[in-house]
């Protein structure tokens, strides 16, 4: 039997295009989204017409990639967004009017790579794993708020119910609407593992069941989007925000890595350990490079209000199997269920973008197993046990950022002088800015 | 998907203009005792064609065994076409899963072809499956559940054909991951588990057990 040539990923199959177009026709649809990711994961969107489907699958379409490096208009510059027929989707929130998604490649016009393009990041890295023969298998429990209409800006918005942590009551309108959202989550091809109301009033968490870390990362964008629309539809408003609620734990992601080589789990051990040997060197990958990609999994000022007031969120570079404040912890061995080792980084929040972050804990693990880490001592009843501290703050945050070897690496000079110009204009808005805490501290006392 | 492959060479060139007419790429497997043509060989065919007539090197029995027996060839429909000459010796006769005797007409071949495609993959006249609620349109990708269309992705939609094409027949990951998806694929075996999930979950409850978890095997699909 004579094999086909390895197709590069992305390159055109009429089969895949054949679909979306005779799904189009035959199921009415009358527009078409074309979704990217910015620099800062954030969604954005345009719509072509039916009529403008089959050039845009050759040809693609042209737009500014200013856009995607994150509300930096100041150099226009083209760039040609490729829609991936794989990710074709009819939108299950609109079905007075159909209109499907696809997601983006998008690349310079002289077909080569587009710097901007974290999702294309992402593809890289996965690619560059994939050599070693290794790929990367990601779970996400996303937790969010959702309020009431949100008054005028910077008002503190009304929660929708006093549920407690895992409770289920009649007067629980959260059970609704996570219903719908999980309706809407598996219509997109997002299977939910679970899901239940969090500890905080208004508070929600839904699991998404593993798959590879581009479809992760499709499906947290996609997930952002159809929470939103549910809420929407129900008068409520959802948000991905890290700590809307000073009194109130914030919102966390808590990702759940392995790593597969083939069929096997790379992290699988049977002995007594949690970790396989390659398990435990990329972990201590991780944890060696956790500081420099803070400022990805925690990419907002706000983010650090989270991290600042415990409630079980990470302050210290540590790992345990049993305690609740570790940066990352590692799930007891189960026997017999090779498939599930892995280990929980606990310091991603909702509104980071999960390309960039499952980039740079790949591109760490792999540097773990190659250079051979040595994984530090367990942290026992969390205690820091001697780890150094995560970033305080989005500054120190951003400066170790800027100076890490492995993002640069990873990510590319321009994705990484992109994000640091834009961390660095939020800071500088906030430090103009006069707050409650100013006023509230200071008004009467000076 | 449309290719049909050709084995034997009475009226081959025949048969070949017919397939073609009636939408296949025809593909003519050399006389050398090799299952795959010399080009396009590597994906399963829609169907295999063998003109018996004169083969003898391997024989017609042989080559149907052998066609069976091969992990990726195992279910393509097989029509054993006969010269109506030779009818009376019974040669043949009970081979492959549609007979065709010689000569025979453009509508006489569709028919047939109709009528093999469905008894190995259950497809009918117009490209459509149906199991229980569920109704798959071969020809326009389109799959409904009681009337009411559900909307798959690409990959999805492909690895749900090919199990319900495929009936009562475990296929490892490994086999799916090279006959669904390909060179193509990205997260490793375990995106058949992972589309799997995709798929029963859009399926709802009745259709989704229709897919059976064979421990430490692979999946089948429990067709009617």
């Amino acid at each position: 039997m004579t094999d086909p040539p390895p197709r590069p990923y992305g390159a055109g199959v009429t089969g895949r295009e054949q679909f979306v177009l005779r799904t189009v026709e035959e199921r009415g649809v009358r527009f078409i989204r074309l979704w990217f990711v910015d620099v800062l994961g954030l969604l954005k969107s345009f719509s072509i017409p039916v009529s403008e489907l089959e050039s845009a699958l050759s040809d693609g379409v042209g737009l500014d990639g200013s856009s995607l490096e994150g509300a930096s208009r100041q150099r226009e510059h083209d760039v040609i967004a490729y829609p991936d027929p794989r990710t074709f989707q009819v939108l299950p929130w609109k079905p007075d009017s159909l209109v499907a998604r696809m997601f983006c490649d998008v690349r310079q016009p002289d077909d080569g790579p587009f710097g901007g393009d974290s999702r294309a990041t992402l593809r890289r890295v996965l690619e560059q794993a994939a050599g070693l023969g290794y790929t990367m298998q990601v779970g996400c429990e996303v937790e969010f708020f959702i309020f009431g209409a949100l008054g005028s800006n910077g008002d503190v918005p009304t929660t929708l119910d006093d549920g407690a942590y895992f409770d289920l009551t009649p007067l629980d309108v959260g059970s609704d609407f996570r219903r719908r959202t999980i309706e809407y989550l598996e219509q997109m091809g997002i299977p939910v593992k679970a899901s239940h109301h969090e500890v905080a009033p208004s508070q929600h968490e839904i699991q998404l069941a593993h798959t590879d870390a581009l479809s992760m990362a499709d499906a947290v964008t996609t997930f952002r989007i159809a929470v939103k629309e549910a809420a929407h539809e129900l008068g409520a408003y959802a948000t991905f925000m890290p700590k809307p609620l000073a009194a109130h734990p914030g919102s966390g992601m808590h990702m759940h890595i392995s790593l597969f080589e083939g069929d096997r789990n790379a992290f699988h051990t049977d002995a007594e350990e949690s970790l396989s040997p390659t398990g435990r060197a990329f972990l201590a990958g991780v944890l060696a490079h956790a500081r420099d990609m803070t400022a990805v999994t925690n990419q907002w000022i706000n983010s650090y209000r989270r991290l600042a007031t415990g409630f079980e969120a990470p302050e210290f570079v540590s790992w345990t199997r049993r305690g609740a404040a570790a940066l990352v912890r590692v799930p007891s061995r189960r026997p017999g269920r090779a498939a599930g080792a892995r280990f929980e980084l606990r310091s991603p929040d909702p509104s980071c973008n999960t390309y960039m972050v499952l980039a740079l804990v790949l591109a760490a693990g792999l540097r773990g197993i190659e250079r051979g880490y040595e994984l530090q001592a367990e942290s026992i009843d969390d205690e820091p046990n001697g780890a150094p501290r995560l970033p305080l703050d989005l500054r120190e945050a951003t400066d170790l950022f800027d100076d890490s070897e492995l993002a640069r690496e990873t990510l590319g000079d321009r994705l990484c002088d992109v994000f640091v110009a834009n961390k660095r204009r939020e800071l500088a808005d906030e430090r103009r800015t006069v707050t409650e805490f100013d006023r509230s501290r200071y008004l009467r006392l000076l | 998907m449309t290719d049909a492959w050709i084995y034997g060479t009475h009226g081959s060139e025949r048969t070949t203009r017919l397939l073609a007419e009636l939408g296949f790429s025809p593909h003519r497997v050399a006389a050398n005792g090799t299952l795959r043509p010399p080009a396009g060989g590597g994906r399963a065919p829609a169907l295999a064609v063998i003109l018996a007539d004169g083969l003898e090197q391997p024989s017609c029995s042989e080559l149907c065994a052998r066609l069976a027996a091969d992990e990726s060839l195992g279910e393509v429909p097989v029509l054993v076409a006969l010269a109506s000459a030779g009818l009376a010796e019974g040669i043949g006769v009970t081979e492959g899963h549609e007979l065709l005797v010689e000569p025979f007409t453009a509508d006489e071949l569709q028919a047939r072809i109709a009528r093999a495609r469905h008894a190995v993959n259950g497809v009918d006249h117009e490209d459509i499956v149906r199991v229980g609620s569920l109704e798959m349109n071969l020809a326009t990708y389109q799959v409904a559940i009681g009337g009411r269309p559900v909307d798959f992705t690409y990959m999805e939609y492909e690895l749900l054909k090919f199990l319900v094409t495929h009936p009562r027949r475990v296929f490892s990951r490994e086999a799916l991951l090279s006959r669904v998806w390909g060179y193509d694929y990205y997260g490793g075996a375990r995106t058949v588990d992972v589309h799997v999930r995709r798929v029963r979950a859009k399926l709802g409850s009745e259709n989704a057990a229709r897919i059976k978890t064979v421990r430490s095997v692979g999946y089948r699909w429990e067709g009617t």
